[in-house]
């Protein structure tokens, strides 16, 4: 009934995540179970491709900050890429830019992990 | 070329007026093209530098009435960008440092320290926002006439693009807030919606955390309710756990308070504690103005203090879940509720079982029996056993109490009747003996009136047992009521001392053997009165001819319609023997 999607896959040991539609309230918690696993497998170098996310509250950027400590601390990273205008303004809003590596493309993205 | 020199031809200064010109003119379409605050600011000082040949520039702006702030330099350490003096009295006219009276104008001091000579005021509608100020190299005691008029010019057309600039920034500022606080609703506005359609704690607690972690940009929070009287821990993402006295201590904490101002009894002691778990806002949660829970927020990952805005924000989502954790707990407490009931009818409907579901015939007697139940589980029995062709055993009681524990009391002592009845005793001894059983499996807090009786068809006599229970009636031929009270001892208060008085009554043809409980002649009325026997026995004579359905009717209508507008709150239990 969610009118949201995700699918993980690698790039050698990066993970990036691709999330389409809406990430709020109601579907933050298919995000954080995705997270939550990638970290139970200890994977810690993530990207999030938002090329085709819509929309984000805040309770969908709770997610991201829910793990970002935790994914830190094991020296990897949450980092974002494609960000359509609309959503990047949201991450605008709440000081996201300042906590988080934002990227055009999810090619930088994975450069910047040194891959 | 242009020269300042006084030996200029007629046709150097024409062709230095057209050079000023077409330089204004340029300057201004360059600064009115811009809306960056900085380089037009920028540009106006390294514009007048170039003209007067300064080798530092300097601009102030206006931050509030007599207070300017340092914003751009040339030249001049950066270091001194954004010192704030204070600056009172500027003339509206170009400014010589060197000429003016250093005590009319302290803050001249700053520009002095900083080599500046030459001042400019930047005036709209001659309101001064801002000073320029400049180094020329040759030291000048007055600028030429022609030279003033064409700073002061440029310094009018920088003054109305910096104002146009300020404006738009401030626009934009003013959107970007107004952007923050749309966010802020919409927050709000999701998770109304969203705790609204959560009924369990958990999921809610969840969005509270997802919102705390996305809108306010903690990772640190905790949320306690009030439990009883004690305030328990329902949510916590801290360093280090709260004492129960801390929390105890910040649940008296009447509106949304920053750590910091905690600086009196009884909270102070807990400052450090909080700051130590990572705690910097505590927010009461109030449910009509009662504090329920409290939330406690920690420092902004993207760093920034919490206002007066933050606050107001975190109170209203605390509360919202607050609300929403009040309604799921009370959603929870109606659904147990509702189990309870369920549960409640099937020991009704288990209870209602124990009592005969026919009434055995015998010669010469008309038998009926009703138990209408109250709406809670009760302890009233009544009994119709067949010992013989001729002989009937009816027996009422009524077990102290109400619900579950009177029902399940009820039960024992229909078993031990149905089990000692066949034994053959007599009506004392099969008294003792439930007696005695009751009493050894209850405390004496529990107890049975009962009344039992074996009637004879053969003699049209009967034989009683009355152990405490409201006295049975009755009715004789001449009209006169006769109340079987001969007994003893209610049962379950203590072991079998005395034994039971037996009693005897005739019950012939035409007449009625009333038992009833209490909850017949003790009914309510919505004004707090009771049925009362005189009023039962005004029924039962008034039906003296009438068969035992019909008398048994009457009675409870008469109760029914004396506690008409009242719930009934006791069972209504009744047997009428008739002989005919």
């Amino acid at each position: 009934m969610s009118d949201f999607k995700l699918n993980v896959r690698n790039i050698n040991d990066i993970h990036v995540v691709d999330i389409k539609g809406y990430l709020d309230a109601h579907t933050a918690p298919d995000l954080e179970s995705a997270f939550s696993k990638l970290l139970d497998d200890k994977k810690f170098k993530i990207v999030v491709n938002c090329k085709n996310l819509n929309y984000i509250s805040s309770a969908g950027l709770g997610v991201f900050m829910m793990f970002i400590e935790e994914v830190r601390k094991n020296s990897g990273d949450i980092k974002l890429s494609n960000l359509t205008p609309k959503v990047y303004n949201v991450f605008d809003l709440l000081g996201f830019p300042l906590l988080y590596d934002i990227t055009q493309e999810e090619t930088d993205a994975v450069k910047k992990f040194g891959a | 070329m242009a020269r300042l020199s006084p030996s200029s031809s007629q046709g150097d200064r024409q062709q230095t007026d057209r050079f000023d010109l077409s330089a204004l003119f340029e300057f201004s379409n360059i600064v009115n093209a811009s809306l960056d605050l900085n380089f037009i600011l920028g540009h106006f000082l390294l514009t007048i530098m170039g003209k007067i040949l300064s080798t530092r520039g300097i601009i102030l702006l206006k931050k509030e009435e007599e207070k300017f702030a340092v914003k751009t330099t040339k030249g001049i350490h950066t270091e001194l960008l954004n010192t704030e003096i204070v600056c009172k009295k500027i003339p509206q006219r170009i400014v010589y440092v060197q000429r003016e009276d250093a005590r009319k104008y302290p803050w001249l001091k700053l520009f002095r320290e900083q080599g500046i000579s030459v001042l400019i005021p930047l005036l709209v509608r001659e309101r001064i926002f801002g000073i320029a100020g400049f180094s020329p190299l040759q030291k000048i005691k007055k600028l030429g006439q022609k030279e003033e008029t064409y700073i002061k010019s440029l310094a009018n057309i920088a003054a109305t693009a910096i104002e146009k600039s300020l404006i738009i920034e401030e626009v934009k500022q003013v959107n970007r807030r107004l952007d923050g606080k749309v966010q802020e609703l919409n927050t709000l506005f999701e998770m109304s919606k969203e705790f609204n359609a959560a009924l369990d704690a958990e999921r809610l607690l969840k969005l509270l955390s997802f919102s705390l972690l996305g809108q306010v940009g903690t990772s640190r929070y905790f949320v306690c309710l009030k439990k009883e009287r004690a305030m328990q821990v329902v949510l916590s993402r801290l360093q280090k756990e709260l004492s129960p006295l801390c929390l105890e201590a910040i649940s008296t904490i009447q509106q949304p308070t920053l750590i910091e101002s905690l600086t009196k009894k009884p909270y102070k002691v807990f400052c450090s504690m909080l700051k130590d778990a990572g705690v910097q806002v505590l927010v009461p949660l109030k449910i009509q103005n009662e504090v329920k829970g409290i939330l406690g927020v920690g420092e902004r990952m993207r760093g920034g203090e919490y206002t007066q805005t933050d606050l107001e924000f975190l109170s209203s989502l605390g509360n919202l879940a607050m609300i929403s954790l009040e309604n799921a707990r009370l959603f929870r407490d109606a659904i147990e509720k509702q189990k309870m009931e369920d549960e409640l009818l099937i020991a009704r409907e288990i209870q209602k079982g124990l009592l005969p579901s026919v009434l055995p015939a015998i010669p010469h007697y008309d038998i009926a029996a009703t138990n209408i139940s109250s709406k809670q589980v009760g302890g009233d029995y009544y009994d119709v056993i067949r010992l013989s062709e001729t002989k009937v055993l009816v027996a009422i009681g009524d077990v102290s109490g109400k619900g579950t524990p009177a029902s399940l009391l009820m039960a024992n002592l229909q078993a031990a009747i149905h089990a000692l009845v066949p034994l053959g005793l007599t009506l004392p001894e099969l008294s003792a003996r439930v007696n005695d059983l009751i009493f050894e499996n209850t405390t004496s807090d529990k107890f049975i009136t009962f009344f039992l009786a074996i009637i004879d068809s053969e003699t049209k006599s009967l034989m009683y047992v009355n152990a405490g229970h409201n006295p049975p009636y009755i009715l004789h031929k001449d009209g006169t009521l006769e109340r079987l009270d001969k007994g003893g001892i209610i049962f379950g208060v203590m072991k079998t001392m005395m034994p039971y008085e037996q009693g005897t009554a005739q019950l012939n043809e035409g007449e009625a053997l009333i038992l009833f409980t209490d909850g017949v002649s003790e009914a309510m009325s919505k004004e707090g009165e009771e049925l009362g026997e005189p009023k039962l026995e005004e029924v039962i004579k008034a039906n003296a001819t009438e068969p035992a359905e019909k008398i048994l009717n009457e009675i409870v209508a008469a109760v029914q319609q004396h506690s008409t507008g009242t719930t009934q709150y006791d069972d209504i239990t009744m047997v009428v023997v008739r002989g005919i």
